[in-house]
């Protein structure tokens, strides 16, 4: 058994925030857990879902965000702690539940943690899920470190408990993706029995009253939390500055200030519970200085509350300058680091912190040199053949046509890996809903062909009713089921199309094809690695109207090179090969751009990098020349 | 030339494609990956970085006329151009010419080409059936029948001449529409300048006023209650004003200004209606059904047909000069009418 | 002691595995130690950078302050020039393998690598030292690029200052890599120190 699942405490272990998040789940003696994959916080369900088969708790992965709160809610309402994690964009498809959660209430303690992901480094959008916590009256705690991580979310289940409402617990990138050192406690050992109250209902009538209630409960929030240990104050009693800090930004303060050597004269107040601000605290570090910072990540969440606050105090707050996001003091998007802290300290304060000429140097030095890295499909990847196959066919339909895209590694369709086809990409299966949406646009002069894309964990979790949309309102849609068998994106996570549960347990898997033959939708299937057949196949759906399905099935090449690899042992006739030459153009490498394939700089020639190429045979059908050759087994 | 304008795709899509000026001859199709043909159209498939193509320097569109070797040739010919004979003509084998769109003159030449090892494969249009017409490659003489009869919308049937050179074939006969022929024109001045022998040997060239855009056309007959597969189309003699076409399921007629709506673009632009390039240039015989209107350019051309004539495949009558006349008008009022309109289409460029 | 560590590299070349058990060996050795870790695409070729912060008095913070990094382990020659302005500085010491991963626009043509030379004096000349090892060669020989990090963290144990030995990593490696697989990767560890005192 891993060290992370012992009963034993007080040791410490090298912990990842979300591991440090779900051992704090353990501590606070959860029972149910659940979630949906998403970067950064995969890890915590991942992790939870291997303790299930070394202690008594259930985990699961659910099919979305909000059915993910539903199913923790129930065993709240049954008595049992539960924990719900997602990322910052699941909060959006939970908040519907989440809105009106807070205002029935809970039993069992629950905790809502979602993590954010400044930057947007693996994300649609860049986003501060914390607006929710005021949306829906929710306490919110916001950990620093993975120690605090383990221990705040331990507590938010007593907190929960005590109010009767769900607690959220916002990390972020920095926080979730950080490793270190973590004092564990122990595990507690107490019999559970789930049972649900019937003569005590969870619903939220009358509205006015639950509301009053629910408004009472984060009233009694802030009384625990102004007691709390989680608000620190460090600094001199009169600073020259006031930092107020929160998550992983209180930790670049922390560093800056003490790079700076400014320790005797900023003042930190680390906010570790945010909603509802814990007033007496902000009014008493308030006292202490006129100069205030806000350090916070995404958007000036706690930066608005306390101007607020000190607006409601008046007079007794004096004039006061707040410098953060709304100055422009803190870049208003963009994760932070301590660097922005230091440039500011180096104005604020008259100093020289950082090393400019050494700077200066290496960006001359590398100007012009340095490019990014193109991100591209694995070798391999089925993607890559689907979007060639619907790449060919919307050239030769030849009306302009393109791709409504979704959220997964195929996303990357945005990019040359995907021959540039996608054109739009938002949400979980808004390319669905989108694409729902012009095919009603004929009457409008509408004639451009729409691809929309889709693949099976997303169809699952919101393309379906963009599905049905379609086909009820008589929609002119094409979907393209990008079935790889895999939510590759954030590690493989099982969905209902695999046939195993997050505890790897066995399930029948949900049949897709009957599924869509259920809606009376024209359904067919191709394989994305006969490209030449799929896209013969797409043009001829692409010629006819209403709701219709193409069925792209091929397992992810990770998933395949796992079940026992690819067919074929690959190579480039050197003789055959016409490399830049008109005929070819390096159409390989160029165009098709698998990584497998490289160019050979002195023969001028495309090769095969061995290491690199799995073996999947797709590039001997898209050269010109026929000059890649398969042959047989692998060795 | 400057960079922007490189004589490669780039220079092809902004001359031809972007100015819709494609005529479907399919000379820049399967000599690379980035060009297609498939169902009637001839699309750009991937941004090819060639400064240098075959597709631009072959393409019958590609520069506005006049401006190279075979344009300068084509605008200095009057009327029907240069010919050695002008000629009636009809296959003498009657089966051959029911099939056949006029007197079969082209399968019967065809034939006895390959018969005789003059080429040993033959570029034809397929009837495409329910599909799109598309070039193929036929290698035996006892299929080329299998391909009379015109199919009025054009047919990239060049890129199976493509095809065909890339698997090694050598001397080959292409039947084609006068922008096909010009193409294979720029094609031939191409292996000259680069001192390679061209693999085709025989060209023959059909008149041709205008081409259809297949996929135009093909959504307007399915609309208008059309029936059964396609077998051949015709226009008889005015004052009809119609389009025939005849199907498995019988004949139907559409009233010929509906068609010209379908005409390529590109066609409107085109000076010539008698193939100036063929070895030997085709056409109806005006009145006479059954019969081909024949003019022989080269003397390939009439080596083929006095062997022909020689052999008893075909027969031939003198052509009457009142018919002459009137061909030699109709073909200098399309060159005519081409001419405005492309240098209309320029100077509309200049203005703008 | 406070030490900033950058190991970066591409997807897939074992720098999340390296980092790890860096960790855990300052954990063993009561170290304080925080990694942070940043991997967008990783799997689909995009770069992977690990700030390892190892400290004897209080526990650090996930980003190495601007121009701090004191080593950098390049498992790939164009990452730590890429990381150079940010967190290099002329006390940095470089330990970078020679062999490159060239990313789909460079294949394609879109965007030039820097040759050898470039990489080389660019390092050389921004830092204290520079360690260019062939080590993909190395690992290939060993069994597979898979062993690339351990030849560079055998490296990096050879590092003046360095507070972790190759005895705590390799006490650590036999937590967490079958039995089967640890006389490869001590072999590893092993060679990649020699590479370093040879050059
Ligand atoms: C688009 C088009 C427009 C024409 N316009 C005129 C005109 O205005 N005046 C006139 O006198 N004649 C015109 N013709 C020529 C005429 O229809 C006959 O093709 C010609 O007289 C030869 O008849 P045939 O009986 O010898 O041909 P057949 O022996 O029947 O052989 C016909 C040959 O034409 C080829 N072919 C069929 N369709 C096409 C196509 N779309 N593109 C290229 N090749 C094709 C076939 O491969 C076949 O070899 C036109 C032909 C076409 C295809
Ligand atoms: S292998 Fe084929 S596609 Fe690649 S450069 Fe050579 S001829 Fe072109
Ligand atoms: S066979 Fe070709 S397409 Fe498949 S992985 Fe190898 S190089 Fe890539
Ligand atoms: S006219 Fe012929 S060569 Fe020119 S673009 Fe069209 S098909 Fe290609």
């Amino acid at each position: 058994m891993k060290k992370i699942f012992q009963k034993n405490g007080n040791i410490n272990l090298l912990l990842q925030g979300n591991e440090a998040i779900a051992r704090g789940a353990l501590e606070g003696d959860v029972s149910f857990c659940s979630g949906y994959p998403g970067n950064p916080s995969s890890e915590i369900i991942e992790t939870l879902a291997d303790a299930a088969s070394h202690l008594p708790i259930y985990t699961e992965w659910s099919i979305n965000e909000k059915v993910a709160v539903e199913a923790a809610a129930a065993a709240s309402f049954a008595g049992l702690r539960s924990i719900v994690c997602m990322k910052q964009c699941g909060l959006n498809v939970a908040s519907d539940f989440l809105v009106n959660l807070t205002l029935s209430g809970t039993k069992g303690g629950m905790v809502l943690v979602t993590c954010d992901d400044p930057s947007g480094i693996s994300s649609t959008n860049e986003e501060d899920a914390r607006v929710f916590a005021d949306l829906a009256d929710t306490p919110l705690l916001e950990p620093s470190t993975p120690q605090e991580a383990l221990e705040m979310t331990k507590w938010a289940f007593d907190l929960s408990e005590k109010i009767n409402n769900i607690v959220l617990l916002r990390s972020v990138s920095h926080l979730s993706h950080t490793r270190s050192v973590v004092r564990i406690g122990e595990l507690p050992e107490n019999e559970k029995k789930a049972r649900f109250d019937t003569r005590n209902p969870f619903h939220t009538f009358p509205v006015i009253a639950k509301h009053n209630i629910r408004h009472e409960k984060l009233k009694t929030a802030e009384t625990i939390f102004e007691s709390s240990s989680w608000n620190p104050y460090q600094g001199p009693e009169e600073p020259e500055l006031l930092i107020m800090a929160c998550g992983s930004a209180w930790c670049y303060v922390l560093e800056a200030v003490e790079i700076a050597g400014l320790t005797g004269r900023i003042g930190i107040l680390k906010l570790g519970t945010t909603w509802p601000l814990p007033k007496k605290i902000v009014r008493e570090t308030l006292r202490k200085c006129d100069r205030i910072l806000f350090a916070e990540e995404v958007d000036p969440f706690i930066e608005t509350a306390i101007k607020a606050y000190a607006a409601d105090l008046g007079e007794e707050a004096g004039g006061k300058t707040f410098m953060g996001k709304a100055s422009g003091h803190i870049p208003s998007t963009g994760e932070l680091n301590p660097s922005i802290f230091l440039n500011l300290f180096e104005i604020l304060f008259g100093l020289d912190l950082i090393n400019k000429t050494y700077r200066e140097k290496v960006g001359e030095h590398l100007d012009g040199v340095i490019f990014p890295r193109e991100f591209g499909f694995c070798p391999g990847c089925p993607h890559r053949g689907s979007y060639y196959a619907i790449k060919q066919a919307l050239a030769w339909d030849n009306r302009d046509g393109f791709i409504s895209g979704d959220i997964g590694c195929y996303t990357m369709g945005i990019w040359p890996t995907g021959f540039n086809q996608v054109k739009s990409v938002h949400a979980m299966g808004s390319g669905l809903g989108i694409a729902s949406g012009y095919g009603k646009l004929a009457q409008f002069g509408f004639d451009q062909p729409v691809v929309t894309v889709c693949g099976d964990s997303t169809f699952y979790h919101a393309g379906l009713p963009g599905l049905i949309n379609a086909k009820f309102n008589k929609s002119d849609i094409l979907l393209l089921v990008l079935d790889n068998s895999a939510t590759a994106m954030t590690g493989f996570q099982p969905h209902p199309g695999t046939g195993s549960t997050a505890t790897g347990e066995d399930t029948e898997p949900v049949d897709l094809e009957a599924l869509l033959r259920s809606l009376n939708i024209g359904v067919d299937v191709a394989d994305p690695y006969e490209t030449e057949a799929s896209a013969q196949k797409i043009y001829a759906l692409l010629q006819k109207k209403g709701p219709r399905v193409l069925i792209m099935k091929r397992k992810c090449a990770l998933v395949q090179g796992k079940q026992g690899g690819f067919p074929y042992q690959m190579s480039v006739n050197h003789d055959v090969c016409l490399g830049e030459s008109c005929g070819c153009g390096r159409y390989c490498t160029r165009i098709f751009r698998c990584p497998g394939l490289i160019w050979d700089k002195e023969n001028m020639k495309a090769t095969i990098d061995q290491v690199v190429c799995v073996g999947c045979g797709m590039c001997a059908d898209i050269c010109p020349r026929g000059a890649i050759e398969k042959t047989g087994k692998r060795n | 030339m400057d960079k922007k304008n490189p004589e490669g795709q780039t220079g092809l899509v902004e001359h031809v494609f972007k100015k819709g000026l494609c005529v479907t001859c399919g000379a820049c199709v399967d000599l690379c990956p980035y060009m297609h043909y498939h169902d009637g159209r001839v699309t750009v498939m991937d941004k090819c970085q060639a400064e240098d193509g075959r597709c631009f320097k072959w393409c019958p569109r590609a520069v506005p006329p006049g401006m190279n070797t075979a344009d300068a040739e084509q605008m200095a010919a009057k009327g029907i151009g240069p010919f050695r004979k002008i000629v009636a003509a009809r296959a003498c084998d009657e089966k051959k010419r029911e099939s056949s769109q006029n007197g079969g003159m082209a399968t019967a030449l065809l034939t006895l080409a390959m018969e005789t090892g003059m080429i040993q494969g033959a570029i034809l249009t397929d009837r495409g059936d329910d599909d799109a017409p598309s070039g193929k490659m036929v290698l035996s003489k006892e299929m080329i029948s299998a391909f009379s009869g015109s199919r009025y919308s054009a047919s990239g049937a060049l890129s199976a001449l493509n095809r065909a050179v890339g698997k090694g074939v050598e001397k080959i006969g292409v039947v084609g529409l006068p922008c096909q022929m010009e193409a294979l024109e720029r094609r031939h001045q191409y292996y000259i300048k680069k001192q390679m022998t061209d693999q085709v040997t025989l060209k023959i060239g059909l008149f041709c006023t205008w081409a259809l855009d297949y996929r135009k056309l093909a959504a307007y007959l399915e609309q208008e209650g059309l029936t059964g597969t396609v077998i051949k189309c015709d226009i008889p003699p005015p004052p009809a004003e119609i389009f025939r076409v005849y199907t498995t399921g019988g004949t139907f007629d559409f009233p010929l200004p509906d068609i010209r709506q379908m005409i390529q673009k590109g066609c409107s632009v085109c000076t010539d209606m008698t193939s100036l390039y063929a070895d030997i240039s085709l056409g109806a015989y005006e009145g006479r059904e059954g019969w081909n209107t024949l003019i022989i350019r080269t003397e390939t051309g009439e080596k083929l047909v006095d062997l022909a004539v020689s052999k008893g495949r075909i027969e031939i009558e003198a052509f009457p000069e009142k018919n002459m006349s009137d061909l030699d008008h109709a073909a200098q009022n399309k060159k005519n009418r081409g001419a405005d309109a492309s240098l209309k289409m320029t100077e509309g460029e200049v203005g703008s | 002691m406070q030490l900033n560590l950058i190991i970066t590299g591409v997807g897939g070349q074992g720098n999340v595995l390296a980092s790890q058990v860096l960790g855990h060996a300052a954990v063993h050795k009561g170290l304080f130690v925080t990694i942070g870790e940043t991997f967008g695409l990783s799997q689909r070729g995009g770069p992977v950078l690990s700030h390892i912060r190892l400290s004897d008095t209080a526990l650090p913070g996930p980003i190495i302050p601007p121009n701090a990094a004191h080593m950098v382990v390049g498992l790939e020659p164009l990452e730590p020039v890429r990381i150079l302005q940010e967190f290099g500085n002329e006390d940095t010491v470089f330990i970078v393998n020679s062999r490159p991963i060239h990313p789909l626009n460079v294949i394609a043509g879109d965007a030039k690598y820097p040759d050898d030379r470039w990489l080389k004096n660019t390092l050389e000349c921004f830092g204290k030292k520079l360690y260019w090892l062939d080590a993909t060669e190395l690992a290939i020989s060993l069994g597979g690029a898979i062993m690339l990090n351990m030849i560079m963290l055998g490296a990096l144990s050879e590092m003046d200052g360095f507070p972790i030995s190759k005895s705590d990593i390799k006490d650590v490696i036999r937590t967490i890599f079958p039995e089967s697989k640890l006389e490869m990767n001590h072999k590893a560890l092993d060679l990649g120190s020699k590479l370093v005192q040879n050059a």
